[in-house]
């Protein structure tokens, strides 16, 4: 199982982020994490990473509902962008709408569609299917 | 001359003769003064013509006077007379002299007219004997005349009249009648009997009874009532339409009017005059007004001038909760008086002539229920262009009124179910984050410190944040369902989708010793919504389950048959069963909603009654306490 280098969790939830970031700790998620509070900031922070050529992040944890930019306005905008790297998008959620799921898989960037809350477990199939995908 | 008259009166006097004409006789044969007053005065002419000299007549100054003439200006010839009376007269005058002359039993006895020297004619009744010699031969002539011509004229007038009458009785086509109310006795004309087709000698004999005979029996009693209303003087005169039978089998109807003319003297009534008018074809064209009326889709009411009913619509009995009561004739405010009063001042604006409208107005019934009604009042014009009472046309607008009412409702139930929309998102992004951020935090508590998962208190708070959480997620099933999915439904294999549901309980149908039969035949497909079929499979065996009876081999059983256009999901199972006296009511519903996971049945089968509704189907459970529960579900069948 190869770790991953760069993770991304964008939530407006503290709490969750603070959980997230345990977890990921707990079995050895990732070796970096970059955390945003909203769409917006995450776009604006990525963009750059781009534009500057920098390292991206392997896999993004999106949260749905945020304040200034949610997170399908995020995933319209992010799509936009040209990227040469593969980045593989889990939406993390508390709803459990079906519409929701369902628009979730209308889009190629996304890989699977997580109900909150995450536990070990859920975290660690992540784990193994992202190293099954490498 | 003189004497020969003289012998013809003695000769009609005899001893048996009153003293004083005898008296009188005697006087005038002494005293000419006497018979000069007589002629003068109860004679309006005398002459005398001497028959031998024919030129020659007297003629009395009266005979003159009478004609106009001044009797000193005329000479005493027979031209002079002859020249004033009618030539047409003058040749009966010749004719009955002629006879009279030859026969002298034939009398010269007639009505003569005479030129006035103002013009006008006088009609004279002229009476002459001749006087005859002892051969028989006609010497001389004496006459008298006598003005009739006021009576002529009260002849012409009368004659006139009558002429009058009968030629405006013919014009009007009028039957007359007069009956002797004593007798019984009855004389009609010509026209009365051919009214009912007949000639008055087929009817003879005649009498009252041969109108008793030719009317209908029922106006016969209304006829009479009104005849002695009349003869008490309540009414001036007698008036009813009454309808008689015609020669031909079929009705006419005659409008009979009579007044009393002569009454005995002990008051009570003798003669009484009358008419028939046949007005069949009034009443007929009357009867098909009303008949429209009566026959017409809407309220609709005809009144006369006194707001009497004249015809009225059967819907009309409808609006206003008329029983099939008689209201032809009796007046509105009889009939319905709270509302007739209330519109009292526009009736009155109405007969003036005015339209009067209201297109919405509140009724409060006597049964206390409340009616709309939109109404219109139009005067009707007589053919002499009055106002001969008004037209109501109304319609009850309560049932667009309440579908207003509902209208309203509905956007209140729109406006709450966007509301209640609203809320199943609240509840699903801001509740469900909280709770599982409890689950999150607590999980990863107990990573950390692995020592505090047997502590009693750190396992009831993860028993009550999974039940937070499950008791959330059942909140927003039942707010999500929806149940406009109809157009949105697809075919789907049930045979498949148990299968599914069964591996997903399979670990708890092995722990609890279930035994679960998938005998649903493999090719049938059910119109649903993947998610909900899921959902409603899943739900019915996870009740089997954890309502088995420990102390029976349980099972489950899920048979399918085809009836008509839909699919019927039999689950059967051998558990615990349910009292269906007591609980069949609360069955599906929404009761003990959240209660203790366990026993949390209220909630699952509501879901799942709604779930069954919005892809279609229906649901119904046979259930025995402690023998099972077979649920019934109807589902549409996709046929291909």
């Amino acid at each position: 199982m190869k770790k991953i280098d760069i993770a991304c969790v964008i939530d407006d939830d503290p709490i969750f982020v603070f959980g997230i970031k345990k977890i990921m700790e707990l079995i050895d998620f990732c070796k970096n994490l970059m955390v945003f509070s909203d769409g917006e900031e995450a776009l604006n922070n990525l963009k750059a990473i781009i534009s500057a050529n920098e390292k991206l992040p392997d896999v993004i944890l999106l949260d749905l509902n945020m304040p200034i930019l949610d997170g399908w306005q995020f995933l319209e905008e992010f799509v936009k962008i040209p990227c040469k790297k593969k980045i593989i998008i889990y939406i993390v959620s508390s709803s459990v709408d079906p519409q929701d799921v369902l628009r979730a898989k209308s889009f190629e960037l996304v890989s699977d569609y997580i109900v909150k809350p995450v536990t070990v477990e859920k975290l660690k199939e992540v784990l193994r299917d992202l190293g099954k995908v490498a | 001359m003189k004497s020969k008259q003289k012998d013809k009166v003695d000769a009609v006097l005899n001893e048996q003769e009153n003293y004083l004409k005898k008296e009188l006789y005697d006087l005038i044969k002494k005293d000419s003064w006497l018979f000069d007053f007589l002629q003068e005065a109860s004679l309006d002419g005398l002459w005398f013509w001497d028959l031998d000299a024919p030129e020659n007549e007297w003629m009395n100054s009266k005979f003159w006077t009478t004609l106009g003439y001044d009797p000193d200006q005329m000479p005493h010839t027979s031209s002079s007379w002859q020249d004033i009376i009618f030539p047409e007269d003058l040749k009966d005058v010749y004719a009955n002299f002629a006879k009279h002359s030859k026969d002298p039993s034939y009398p010269y006895d007639q009505v003569v007219r005479y030129r006035h020297k103002l013009g006008h004619t006088v009609w004279i009744r002229c009476r002459g004997i001749i006087l005859r010699d002892e051969h028989g031969k006609p010497r001389k002539m004496l006459g008298a005349h006598t003005d009739i011509t006021d009576i002529k004229k009260k002849e012409e007038e009368l004659r006139l009249n009558s002429a009058f009458f009968e030629q405006v009785i013919d014009g009007t086509d009028m039957g007359t009648w007069q009956w002797n109310v004593k007798t019984g006795e009855a004389i009609f004309n010509e026209r009365w009997a051919e009214i009912i087709g007949y000639t008055l000698e087929e009817l003879e004999p005649i009498s009252i009874d041969t109108w008793m005979k030719h009317a209908e029996p029922k106006d016969l009693e209304r006829s009479n009532k009104l005849l002695q209303d009349h003869f008490a003087g309540k009414t001036p005169v007698y008036e009813c339409e009454a309808r008689m039978f015609h020669k031909n089998g079929s009705h006419v109807w005659v409008l009979d009017k009579g007044k009393v003319v002569s009454w005995d003297e002990e008051g009570n009534p003798e003669w009484v005059v009358g008419s028939h008018q046949e007005i069949t074809e009034q009443k007929k064209s009357y009867e098909r007004n009303r008949l429209f009326i009566q026959q017409a889709p809407t309220a609709i009411a005809m009144f006369d001038e006194k707001m009497k009913y004249l015809a009225a619509s059967q819907e009309w009995f409808n609006v206003f909760d008329l029983k099939n009561e008689e209201i032809i004739g009796r007046t509105h405010y009889d009939v319905l008086p709270k509302i007739a009063k209330k519109w009292k001042k526009s009736h009155q604006q109405c007969l003036k002539g005015n339209v009067v409208k209201n297109s919405e107005e509140r009724i409060e019934k006597t049964n206390g229920s409340i009616q709309w009604l939109s109404w219109e009042f139009r005067p009707w014009l007589t053919d002499d262009n009055r106002v001969g009472g008004i037209i109501i046309h109304a319609s009850d607008i309560t049932k667009i009124k309440r579908e207003e009412e509902l209208k309203s409702l509905l956007a209140v139930a729109e406006d709450q179910n966007k509301r209640l929309r609203n809320f199943a998102h609240i509840v699903s992004h801001n509740l469900k984050s909280h709770s599982g951020n409890f689950e999150m935090l607590l999980d990863l508590w107990i990573q950390e410190n692995p020592e505090i998962e047997n502590d009693e208190i750190i396992q009831l708070f993860k028993t009550a944040s999974e039940n937070l959480a499950e008791t959330i997620v059942h909140l927003n099933e039942v707010v999500l369902i929806n149940t406009s999915v109809n157009e949105n439904l697809v075919g789907l294999n049930l045979n498949e989708a148990m299968s599914k549901a069964i591996e997903s309980v399979s670990a708890i149908a092995i722990e609890s010793e279930v035994v679960i039969y998938n005998l649903i035949q493999p090719d049938v497909y059910v119109l649903g919504v993947s998610a909900y079929l899921d959902s409603i499979l899943l739900n019915l065996i996870t009740n089997g389950i954890k309502y088995s009876d420990k102390q029976r081999n349980s099972y489950i059983s899920l048979s399918t048959q085809i009836e008509e256009d839909f699919v019927i999901l039999e689950v059967t199972d051998n558990g615990l069963g349910i009292d269906l006296k007591k609980h069949r009511s609360k069955l599906f519903g929404m009761y003990k909603t959240f209660h203790h996971n366990k026993d949390a049945r209220g909630i699952g089968l509501f879901i799942t009654k709604n779930q069954v509704e919005a892809i279609g189907g229906q649901i119904e459970v046979e259930s025995e306490v402690n023998q099972g529960t077979t649920f019934k579900i109807y589902l549409q069948h996709e046929k291909n």
